[in-house]
């Protein structure tokens, strides 16, 4: 063969732009899902809204009509702005589920109807805290303890900034700018102390630290 | 009269699909939790913004069906096990070891209840064990073994019936990494030591 010639050109016709060979396999069609043929996509779209709006609904209203808060039990059983000790948890007589046993806890529901609420209560060590929530269970001051240290707290529980001005009788003396100020997002809440029970040895200690607990309407002097 | 029944029927169908799946999976969220609201850690669960002001609807509701009172989890984290290391019920027919271990500088306590919460009844009057209280290893680990019947060492009693451990930690680092997604000191393991 000689390399020279040109190398003959086939007709264009002859070969025609073909397509690359297709890779794609053509499926059967599936049909909708018996069930979903039966009643229909519209009637499955409106159980799809529906369902939506009702789990939103739920999700919202639980927490406002569920069976009980932990501040509906407890507000049957405490008087407002009184500090109750209850001793370690026994079966059957628990304040909530889940609460930690194996600790004495200083309760107070607090009322901010017409005045501020002062509290005083110390933390001895790790693990002790003090908490404040609102009837809904937010938690929105804490303080914990610190390690063989003992934290006496002097605090003040004030209304809301938005409700300050209505809430706060001009005759009451106004909390000092030196008292720690704690603003509560809700007129009523509660105060939790926790106090673990490291052993029966620390029993006596624990109960005399409570003891010291106070939870009073109005600002001390 | 043929369509209005045809139409009544479907009507029927989107209450009973719409009512019972939305509040079927309002119960699951609010019950069990998701990855948007929990974060798991082996058998352990924790609600990421349990008591915080900021909380999202699902774990408001599950606080509030569940008379909870938790203290904000950016502060402490309370962890559930359902389930031991193999995703066994925990119950009361089996023994299990609970190895505590690298949370030295945190405080916690780990408790066990029934399914509903409430304290089990037993005669040694015991009901949970906290960094103050357990026994130590020479190695620093604190085992503590929850059983029906008498155990040398941390023995946490449980009668009859299913177990939910709780364990409290109090450890503000730990619950930042565990809010950010980072990556946390390891928590107990749970290891099924026999059953009757």
């Amino acid at each position: 063969m000689n390399p020279r010639l040109p190398t003959p050109m086939l007709p264009q016709s002859r070969w025609p732009n073909l397509a690359p060979p297709s890779l794609r396999v053509n499926r059967v069609q599936r049909p909708a899902p018996g069930w979903l043929r039966k009643i229909g996509w519209r009637t499955a779209l409106g159980a799809l809204l529906l369902g939506g709006i009702v789990h939103l609904g739920a999700t919202l209203a639980v927490p406002l009509i569920g069976p009980g808060s932990a501040y509906q039990k407890l507000r049957e059983l405490l008087p407002a702005n009184t500090m109750v000790v209850v001793a370690p948890l026994q079966p059957g007589k628990q304040l909530l589920p889940f609460l930690m046993p194996d600790a004495y806890y200083g309760v107070c529901r607090y009322s901010l109807a017409g005045e501020a609420v002062s509290i005083s209560a110390p933390l001895l060590d790790l693990g002790w805290t003090l908490s404040l929530h609102t009837p809904h269970g937010d938690n929105f001051y804490v303080i914990p303890g610190q390690q063989l240290r003992t934290t006496d707290l002097a605090l003040v529980i004030v209304p809301g900034a938005e409700k300050s001005g209505e809430l706060m009788p001009a005759t009451r003396r106004a909390p000092t700018p030196s008292e720690d100020q704690i603003a509560s997002p809700s007129e009523e809440g509660l105060i939790i102390i926790r106090a673990p029970l490291k052993g029966l040895a620390w029993k006596g200690e624990v109960e005399a630290a409570l003891a010291r607990a106070k939870c009073t309407p109005g600002v001390k002097s | 009269m043929p369509r209005f029944g045809q139409l009544f029927v479907k009507l029927a169908a989107i209450a009973v699909l719409g009512v019972g799946g939305g509040l079927g999976s309002a119960w699951y969220m609010v019950e069990a939790g998701s990855r948007l609201t929990t974060r798991s850690f082996g058998p352990w669960t924790t609600w990421l913004a349990a008591g915080r002001p900021d909380a999202d609807p699902y774990t408001r509701a599950h606080t509030a069906r569940n008379g909870l009172l938790p203290i904000a989890s950016t502060l402490e984290l309370t962890f559930y096990a359902k389930t031991d290391g193999e995703g066994g019920q925990l119950q009361s027919a089996c023994d299990y070891a609970v190895t505590v271990e690298g949370l030295d500088a945190a405080w916690w306590n780990l408790a066990a209840f029934n399914r509903r919460g409430g304290l089990i009844p037993n005669g040694a009057d015991r009901y949970s064990f906290s960094s103050d209280s357990a026994m130590r290893e020479p190695d620093g680990r604190a085992v503590i073994v929850v059983a029906r019947d008498a155990r040398p060492g941390n023995w946490l009693p449980v009668g009859a019936g299913k177990i939910t451990l709780a364990l409290t930690v109090q450890d503000a680092v730990m619950a930042a990494a565990v809010h950010t997604g980072g990556s946390i000191k390891a928590l107990p393991t749970i290891r099924k030591m026999g059953c009757r």
